[in-house]
Parts: structure tokens; C-alpha cells; sequence
């Protein structure tokens, strides 16, 4: 059965980093990227973020990641560069079609905010399980209820994909058409979910039967599989990232008078 | 009863009814794209969710589906979960309200969905991708809209309205074809309401 995940099961100092780290890694790059739109400063976090994803030695992975967006960042700097509404100086032309400098300029630093995002994020996800993120976050405090609900999302999608091409079979061998019309694709689709839906709902009957049986709603305070050390190394990057973050707000706000 | 719309206390029926609203996502999703529909109809579980449980389990299957995106598929999709919650939220009150009574309500409904999602949905497009949605077709309407020198928040809102339209009253329309056809003991399993009549 497929995993539902990015992880990459490594053995490298950036595996082992607390999970919740990772998690304010993310806020402070988003909160750079937003706050500060500087290129050299936007371009020393992203290589920083690719140091880091090389340490964790998952940076080949992090490709894939950034191809889902790339289309969408051709498109920016096209649509940028000829119509951003504070264009003027022309740059270069294809055809009849005029680039502008401050489009370019514009669509740039969007891409490099939208790259710093998606390695920070691609930090956390490529090299944390996403079990032992969900484990974490509930001794944290996070409900346990809760906690449950995301890990048992991972477990149900596999599951609904394998009866969802039962379903096609089922349906295709009482002659349902799936190719053909849009009209017809899109009568197709009923019958496809109609029995998805009901599956998973008379399913979810059962397991929440299970879980009262198990006491799911008691409040006694729960236990946890795994042992937690924090390290030392752990808080001081936590106060460490912390620290850039105030840094990060308190230079925008002087730096705005 | 408005106490019971917005009540915090789930039962452990509606606590699993979210794993399920998210799969129906996912499934949804790759259904319209074996079917090479040119909708994405990746928010039908939600819905559902919404109009089964109330607007807080469809806000939180919400954004559970795309929490769970971001962490298996595409980490930008994190950021559209305030979009999912609203998503939710809407049916949720709209249902609850009784405006999902027939299809021509689910017509107007799924309309008002999809303009709560372009509005919510808008700044982040404007933030992230200086106000374009990676649809071509919502991109095409943006760069010409772009080109008569309409506002920027006016042209991508727009974008993503256009986009999100037809796949919201679709996927409104579908959402309440499946409900409809739901048996009674389904739907009283998740229902908040639980008045004990006497005799």
C-alpha cells in the first residue's frame, strides 16, 4: 500500500530536531519573506534553507515539491513583467509584447518568497514523519482527539483508494461510460462517489462504535508510546529561531520610519 | 439552538466523520480527474461534513484536508486552509439556516460558497502569486483584465471567482444529490440535536 507522505527516512542531524522547531523554522521564513523584500536578505535565507535540506540530505526531493508551482511562476513573471500597473521602463521585447523592469523586478521577488516558503515547509515535511509530528504536537498539547483524527487520515486515504477502484470496476462492468461528452463524464461522477461516500460514512459508524469501546472518551490523561528527551541543542535553536523572529519585527518597524 | 450550531463538544461519531470528509476530498478530486473533468470537485467531503455535523466539523475537515495536502502533496496548499474553513463555515450556516432545501437552493448556495471562497482566497493569491490562481483559464481573464488596467485585487478576485463558480455549485449540487440520498439512520448519527422527546 502507498504511504500518504513526503518523508524521507534518513539518519541526519536535521531528523533529529525537534519537530515543533521545525514548525516556528516555517513561521519565521514566512514572516521574513513577508515582512522584508530585500533580494540579498531573501537570497541568503533560501540558500540557508538548501544548506539545511543538504545537511538533511533530502535536497533532490525538494524538486518535485517546486515543480507543482512552476508553472504558476512562469506565468507570473510573464503576466507581471508585460501588465504590472507600475510598469515603465521597458526591459526587453519578444514580438510585439514589451517586458517591463519593474514587473520583472516584481514577479522576482514573488518567486523568490514563494521558493523560501516552499523549502522551509519542504524542511519540515521531508524530513519529519508525519506520525511523529502528529505524536508531538499532542504532548504539546494538542488534543489527543484531534491528534487522532490526523493520524487516521493517513491511514484511512490508502484504504479509500483501493476500494475506490473497486467501485470503477463495479460500476464500468454495468456499463457505466466514464469517457465520452462533458455531460456524460459529468453524470459519470455520481455514481462513482454516491458509493465512495456512503462506504466511508457506514464505515465511520463502526470505528467510532470501536473507539467508544476502547474508551475514547475517557478523560483520564493518556500516555505515549514513545519516550521524548529535549535536548539541549533543541532549545537553543527554539530560542534561537524565536529570537530572529522579534529581530525580524522589531528591524521592520524601525526600518518603516 | 444557535448554542448547538457553534458547540465545541464533539461527539466521537462527528470526531470520525473528518478522516471520511477528507478521503471524500481526495477522492473527489481524483474521480474528476479520471473522468478529465474540468473541475477540481476536491471539497465535496467538506461539504458534506458541513451539512451533516455543522459548520465546525466542516471548518476543521476543512482544514485538516489541506493540512494533510501540505504535508503529503503540495506545502502551499497549507496556506488555502483558511479558505477550506470558510468553505465549511458557510455551508455549515447555510444548511443549518435551511436554505440547502432543493437544488435550485443548492444552485444559490454553491454561488455564495464560491464568492466567500474568492474573498477569502483573494490576499493570498495577491501575497503569494501577485494575484494569479494557476488556472490558465482564471489566468488568461487576470492578464487581460490586467491589460485594461482594471485594480489588481478586482482582476484576481475575479480570476478566482470564475474559477471557483462552476466548481463550488457543482460540487454544492453533487454534495446535496449525496445527502439527499442518505438513509435517515446516517444522518441522525451525527446531528447534534439530541432532545429526548416524553410522553
Amino acid at each position: 500500500m502507498r504511504m500518504m507522505s513526503l518523508y524521507k527516512d534518513k539518519d541526519t542531524i536535521i531528523h533529529k530536531i525537534d519537530p515543533l522547531n521545525k514548525i516556528l523554522y516555517i513561521l519565521a521564513s514566512i514572516l521574513i519573506t513577508m515582512l522584508i523584500s530585500d533580494f540579498k536578505i531573501l537570497t541568503l535565507t533560501l540558500v540557508f534553507s538548501f544548506l539545511l535540506l543538504a545537511i538533511g540530505k533530502v535536497i533532490k526531493n525538494v524538486f518535485p515539491i517546486i515543480s507543482f508551482s512552476l508553472i504558476v511562476l512562469v506565468t507570473i513573471v510573464v503576466i507581471q513583467g508585460l501588465f504590472n500597473p507600475n510598469n515603465k521602463i521597458p526591459l526587453f521585447n519578444i514580438g510585439q509584447f514589451v517586458f517591463y523592469k519593474e514587473g520583472i523586478i516584481y514577479s522576482f521577488l514573488l518567486i523568490l518568497r514563494v521558493l523560501n516558503i516552499l523549502c522551509a515547509f519542504s524542511l519540515l515535511i521531508l524530513t519529519t514523519k508525519p506520525s511523529d509530528l502528529i505524536e508531538n504536537l499532542v504532548r504539546r498539547g494538542l488534543s489527543p482527539k484531534l491528534g487522532y483524527v490526523l493520524a487516521s487520515v493517513l491511514q484511512i486515504i490508502p484504504q479509500m483508494l483501493s476500494t475506490m477502484d473497486t467501485i470503477l470496476d463495479a460500476q464500468r462492468s454495468r456499463g457505466l461510460e466514464t469517457e465520452g461528452k462533458l455531460i456524460k463524464r459529468l453524470k459519470a461522477f455520481i455514481p462513482l462517489i454516491g458509493p465512495a461516500v456512503m462506504n466511508s460514512l457506514i464505515s465511520t459508524r463502526e470505528r467510532a462504535m470501536a473507539l467508544e469501546m476502547r474508551g475514547f472518551n475517557s478523560n483520564i490523561k493518556k500516555t505515549f508510546l514513545n519516550e521524548h528527551n529535549e535536548t539541549s541543542m533543541d532549545k537553543l535553536i527554539r530560542y534561537l529561531i524565536i529570537a530572529l523572529i522579534i529581530f525580524t519585527i522589531v528591524w521592520r518597524l524601525v526600518w518603516l520610519k | 439552538m444557535s448554542k448547538k450550531l457553534w458547540s465545541f463538544k464533539f461527539s466521537t461519531a462527528s470526531l470520525v466523520l473528518i478522516p471520511a470528509a477528507v478521503g471524500i476530498n481526495y477522492i473527489g478530486k481524483l474521480f474528476a480527474g479520471l473522468l478529465k473533468l474540468p473541475l477540481w470537485l476536491d471539497s465535496i467531503g467538506t461539504m458534506l461534513a458541513s451539512m451533516l455535523a455543522g459548520p465546525i466539523i466542516g471548518a476543521l475537515s476543512g482544514a485538516i484536508n489541506n493540512i494533510i495536502y501540505g504535508l503529503t502533496m503540495d506545502p502551499i496548499s497549507f496556506v488555502y486552509a483558511i479558505t477550506s474553513i470558510a468553505i465549511g463555515i458557510t455551508v455549515g450556516i447555510l444548511m443549518y439556516r435551511g436554505l440547502i432545501k432543493n437544488i435550485y437552493l443548492a444552485i444559490l448556495s454553491g454561488i455564495i460558497v464560491a464568492l466567500v471562497a474568492a474573498i477569502v482566497s483573494t490576499p493570498i493569491n495577491i501575497a503569494f502569486w501577485g494575484g494569479q490562481t494557476g488556472n490558465i483559464w482564471g489566468d488568461a481573464l487576470f492578464a487581460s483584465l490586467m491589460a485594461k488596467k482594471f485594480p489588481m485585487w478586482l482582476a484576481s478576485f475575479l480570476d478566482e471567482f470564475v474559477v471557483d463558480l462552476p466548481d463550488k455549485v457543482a460540487s454544492l449540487v453533487i454534495s446535496f444529490l449525496i445527502y439527499k440520498g442518505l438513509p435517515k439512520s446516517l444522518i441522525n448519527l451525527y446531528s447534534s440535536d439530541d432532545e429526548i422527546e416524553r410522553l
